[in-house]
């Protein structure tokens, strides 16, 4: 292919991404050193920002939150995904039922999905849940004000509305599987998990790579979820970053854009940086 | 590829069915859109000279009892000759982040603001409202707002200029489940103390687990709840001669130990509730005592909402210490112009004039406490004699632009007190100097 | 991949449907059952808060969210009646598809060139975009969001579905892209030469020969376009107001409400939710196999 005819290609997307995405990613970065307020010209402040916004304890407890929250989920994503994809793809007649009821908590807007989710727990408004456990062991759970349960909670959520599409992919690997490699090592005389373990995963690690980059990058971002969630999340350390900046930089009060685009540019390296191992992998696979 | 022609079909019925039902339940209600408020709200006199060209006006007010019908009414009565209403349903939380986001800067999207009195100062001296005294002199006396009470009318003024036109005013009051307190014998509570005696009767008694229902949600009523009690205590947030903040005096530190002294009687996730939970805790029967704004009370003595809505009393809240002033919070609710909006101040002036009007506020009654005289009688509703006490005995407002920045700024801190994660010596400390900061910006 | 290895049915003992592939391997009876039994716990356990939401709607308003719940009401559908017609719900529903079809058609037009070129052009160039567009996929939504604002002010666009779906096809393009490339790579490149000896141009063979081998492809990115288009919350939040509010954007600010309207809020969430679990039913095949078509190799 001609360089002129790649360009020719590339560039209706490539301008919408320039105009769209790296304008804005500039104006986001140009606000952080800056005291800006919504439509108004900002003042040139330096590095200020960055320093409240590294001196601030609350962006250090979101950070662990948030960071925890990715592994905690990232790890039963994986778990959980491919147990799941393992069950499914043995289904005959029944795997479309199967598979449409899965995918209904990835279809559904975020924000409602968290809070079906919370009226589920939310004693107040009959949660079913909640009853349940109460009933069952006596044992009332503050699920909205213990940071802990809540944490749990949030986690069990979110562990909700992605593992379906962790599920997906894995299938969709799983399908690419050679069913000769599976039947050599039963031959060899492995069984059960080993199977697993030593045939199947590795022969689809590109796989369990895509679905752990994507859901890497949507647990750091998380944001919808926690307002139906975690209506005090800043009270009980269970505030996201993506909710710190929304807090700081939109909510009522508080009208910090400065600041917030200051984090919001720190949120980026933490996401480049935990992602890099996954994009140097990437860069070499692309390039063969 | 997952083939066959059988598959094919087999998989398509799900679809099939699930469309089939979206469908039939859409159906059901065929005629989309045909009661919205713009068509059944109360109709009343809308004047004014027809615009050059059609005119599209946006209204933002969020959706509750009180509001809905002064909403409604301008909407559906002014929509007529060129000009065009919106109005867009939006809860308290929803609105209060509209309101920041259309005053800032040089575009808006709302023409017309519902606001109240404690935000109007800072609203006014940031410069993004409009002041109404020129269109007051102008259209005044012939659409009947010379008749607007006029404390109400003081409580949207900022700096000596009217910035909002009062639709009503809302106090505090107490619901509580009649049926309850006769039996066992108990009356409405006039200070905090005997709140605690009566919630303890209530609770010891089994049943109810967490009798008492307040609004202390952490991210914005909690402040509210605080700043009620500082004023029963007679105490301001700042003192009004020496502008010197009011927080390491003994009220303040008594403010919380009172509110802490409720804790127990009520739900233990109570931080995280708004007033729509505590309404809901009314609803469900697992609180037998509310404190709330008086906006708030109708939906409780609507049947459809609950099965206890015949048996809700209410009484004027009760006073921390025993003061006059009660646990109170007196808000004026109104409408303002925002500055940055292109649509001609005249013509909005006309259409918020109609909406406050006579007919319009006589229609608000019982939902609303109309800012004009003599509506609310204490046969209105079951509230209405509540009301009326309530509102002579609130703590007077503080129509300065840092109060409500105290209040948004301190919020955090009353919230991690009233949690015990902070102190309160500590608490007082952090509120003084983050007030003292406040002030200090608007007195140099 | 093609034909499925299936055990049979996890609970029915009858004789295998004519279409059913015989199983590859018998496994006991006993392991079928509790597989079985398993996946129906994990397919309730997703559903439940659907479901309960669902029964919520469908209670009388007064023990709609009672505590303890009622397990036993006669149904009733007032809340959609009345959210039907005493809202504009209509309108945030036709929003939201205008927002979801009008970005998703774009995203794809854009997106098919790109992601072709992307894969037939090797050097830095690509593996540099490649590597952007990653990172653009991972950007915090507030950074691009709120510039975005500012920008739609200024333009005089704010508030319109143009703007929503503009947006969109922007934050999306880097998912839809990668997605693109790799099955744009399952595709040999001796069939671009092929045609390239019977002089097609790139565009002709783009259009010709690789869209129609594409059809999977292209189906599994445009319903994964769809599918985010119509869950936006954040971009729809910060970019609508009065015109052009979806539905995520309303539900989102009726949760703060009281009764009714809270109930008609969960009644709006189902109604949101139906069409798009009918989306799922009968898009999972199409997404399993367009997935599984090399798509996730990188």
């Amino acid at each position: 292919m001609r360089r002129r005819e790649f360009l020719g290609l590339v560039s209706p997307s490539l301008l919408v991404m320039l105009g769209l995405l790296l304008f804005p990613l500039y104006k986001t970065v140009e606000w952080s050193l800056q005291r800006v307020d919504y439509g108004e010209p900002g003042t040139f402040l330096g590095l200020d920002n960055y320093t409240q916004a590294l001196s601030d304890p609350r962006l250090g407890r979101a950070v662990l939150f948030t960071v925890g929250l990715t592994v905690a989920v990232v790890a039963v994503l994986l778990v959980g995904g491919y147990l799941l994809a393992v069950l499914v793809n043995g289904l005959g007649r029944s795997r479309p039922w199967v598979l449409g009821v899965l995918l209904v908590s990835y279809v559904v807007p975020n924000v409602v999905g968290a809070t079906m989710f919370s009226w589920l727990f939310d004693s107040n408004f009959g949660g079913v849940v909640n009853y349940l456990i109460t009933e069952l062991t006596g044992a009332e759970i503050l699920w909205f004000t213990e940071p802990w349960a809540n944490r749990v909670m949030i986690g069990l959520n979110t562990v909700w509305f992605m593992l379906p599409f962790a599920m997906l992919v894995i299938l969709a690997g799983l399908q690419g599987v050679p069913e000769e490699i599976v039947e050599a090592a039963r031959i060899d005389g492995a069984t059960g998990w080993r199977v697993h373990w030593h045939v199947i995963v590795p022969s689809i690690r590109g796989v369990l790579t895509f679905v752990s980059i994507i859901s890497i990058m949507d647990v750091l971002r998380t944001f919808d979820q926690l307002v139906p969630l975690s209506p005090q999340a800043p009270q009980i350390g269970n505030e996201s970053i993506m909710l710190y900046i929304y807090n700081i930089a939109f909510q009522d009060g508080g009208q910090q854009l400065g600041l917030g685009s200051a984090i919001n540019v720190l949120l980026i390296v933490l996401i480049v940086l935990l992602l890099s191992p996954f994009i140097r992998d990437m860069a070499k696979e692309a390039r063969q | 590829m997952y083939a066959g022609r059988a598959a094919t079909a087999r998989g398509a019925r799900p679809l099939v069915v699930a469309l089939g039902l979206a469908v039939a339940l859409l159906l059901a209600g065929c005629g989309a859109g045909s009661r919205t408020p713009a068509a059944t709200a109360t109709l009343v006199p809308c004047d004014f000279p027809p615009p050059p060209s059609s005119v599209d006006v946006n209204v933002l007010a969020y959706n509750s009892s009180a509001i809905d019908p002064f909403t409604n009414s301008m909407v559906r009565s002014c929509s007529r000759d060129g000009v065009t209403l919106h109005h867009e349903p939006v809860d308290y939380a929803g609105q209060s982040q509209k309101a920041t986001a259309t005053l800032a800067g040089r575009y808006g999207t709302y023409d017309i603001l519902e606001t109240y009195g404690f935000v109007v100062p800072q609203q006014a001296s940031t410069g993004t409202l409009h002041p109404l005294d020129d269109l007051m002199a102008r259209y005044g006396a012939q659409t009947g707002l010379d008749r607007l009470n006029p404390q109400m009318r003081e409580a949207l003024s900022y700096d000596g200029k009217l910035y909002g036109i009062p639709m009503q005013a809302q106090t505090f009051v107490m619901a509580y489940r009649r049926d309850v307190f006769d039996r066992l014998g108990l009356t409405p509570p006039r200070t905090f103390a005997e709140l605690r005696e009566v919630a303890g009767r209530i609770q010891r008694d089994g049943g109810i687990r967490y009798p008492l229902a307040l609004p202390l949600l952490a991210s914005s009523d909690v402040a509210t709840a605080y700043d009620a009690a500082l004023g029963s205590l007679g105490t301001d947030y700042v003192d009004r001669d020496t502008g010197r903040p009011n927080f390491d005096t003994p009220a303040a530190a008594r403010a919380f130990t009172e509110l802490r002294s409720l804790l127990p009687l009520m739900d233990p996730q109570v931080t995280t509730f708004a007033q729509p939970a505590v309404q809901q805790q009314m609803y469900n029967g697992s609180a037998a005592i509310a404190i709330m704004f008086s906006g708030r009370m109708l939906d409780l003595t609507r049947p459809a909402n609950s099965r206890f809505a015949a048996d809700f009393a209410f009484a004027p809240p009760p006073s921390v210490a025993g003061g006059n002033v009660l646990y109170n919070t007196l808000s004026v609710d109104g409408w303002a112009i925002p500055e940055n909006t292109e649509v001609d101040k005249d013509l909005l002036f006309r259409l918020i004039a109609a909406s406050v009007g006579e007919e319009s506020s006589r229609a608000a009654v019982p939902a609303a406490f109309p800012a004009r005289e003599g509506m609310v009688t204490p046969a209105s509703s079951p509230f209405a004699a509540a009301q009326l006490e309530a509102i002579g005995r609130a703590s007077p407002p503080e129509p300065f632009p840092w109060t409500s920045r105290i209040s948004n700024d301190t919020r955090p801190v009353v919230a991690d007190v009233l949690a015990g994660r902070t102190t309160i010596p500590d608490g007082q400390r952090r509120m003084q100097e983050i007030a003292t900061a406040i002030v200090a910006g608007y007195r140099r | 991949m093609s034909t499925v290895q299936t055990a049979p049915p996890a609970t029915t003992s009858g004789p295998s449907g004519d279409d059913v592939p015989a199983p590859a391997r018998r496994r006991p009876r006993g392991r079928t059952v509790l597989v079985g039994g398993l996946l129906l716990l994990v397919c309730w356990v997703m559903l439940s808060p659907v479901l309960w939401t669902a029964m919520s709607v469908t209670k009388p308003t007064d023990v709609a969210f009672l505590d303890p719940p009622v397990f036993t009401w006669t149904p009733t559908f007032t809340a959609f009646v009345d959210l039907w017609q005493t809202t504009e719900f209509y309108r945030y529903l036709l929003n939201t598809l205008v927002v979801a079809l009008i970005s998703t058609v774009v995203a794809l037009l854009i997106g098919i060139p790109a992601a072709y070129a992307l894969s037939r052009y090797p050097g830095w160039v690509s593996v540099s975009l490649l590597i952007a567009a990653l990172i653009f996929r991972a950007l915090p939504r507030f950074a691009v969001v709120l510039p975005m604002y500012e920008l739609s002010r200024s333009l005089g666009i704010y508030d319109t579905t143009f703007a929503v779906a503009a947006a969109l096809v922007a934050i999306n393009q880097p998912f839809s892209i990668w997605l693109l490339r790799n099955f744009f790579a399952e595709i040999p490149k001796e069939l671009d030469e092929a045609a390239m000896l019977d002089g097609c141009s790139r565009f002709q063979i783009l259009w010709r020969v690789m869209v129609p081998l594409m059809g999977p492809g292209i189906l599994t990115a445009g319903i994964f376009m769809f599918l985010f288009a119509f869950q936006e919350y954040l971009t729809a939040n910060v970019l609508t107001d009065v015109v052009a509010r979806t539905v995520p954007v309303f539900i989102a600010t009726q949760l703060g409400q009281t009764l009714p309207m809270l109930q008609q809020a969960g009644a709006a969430a189902i109604l949101l939710t139906l069409p798009v679990v009918g989306f799922a039913f009968v898009a999972q095949r199409y997404l399993v196999a367009g997935l599984g078509a090399g798509s996730v190799k990188g």
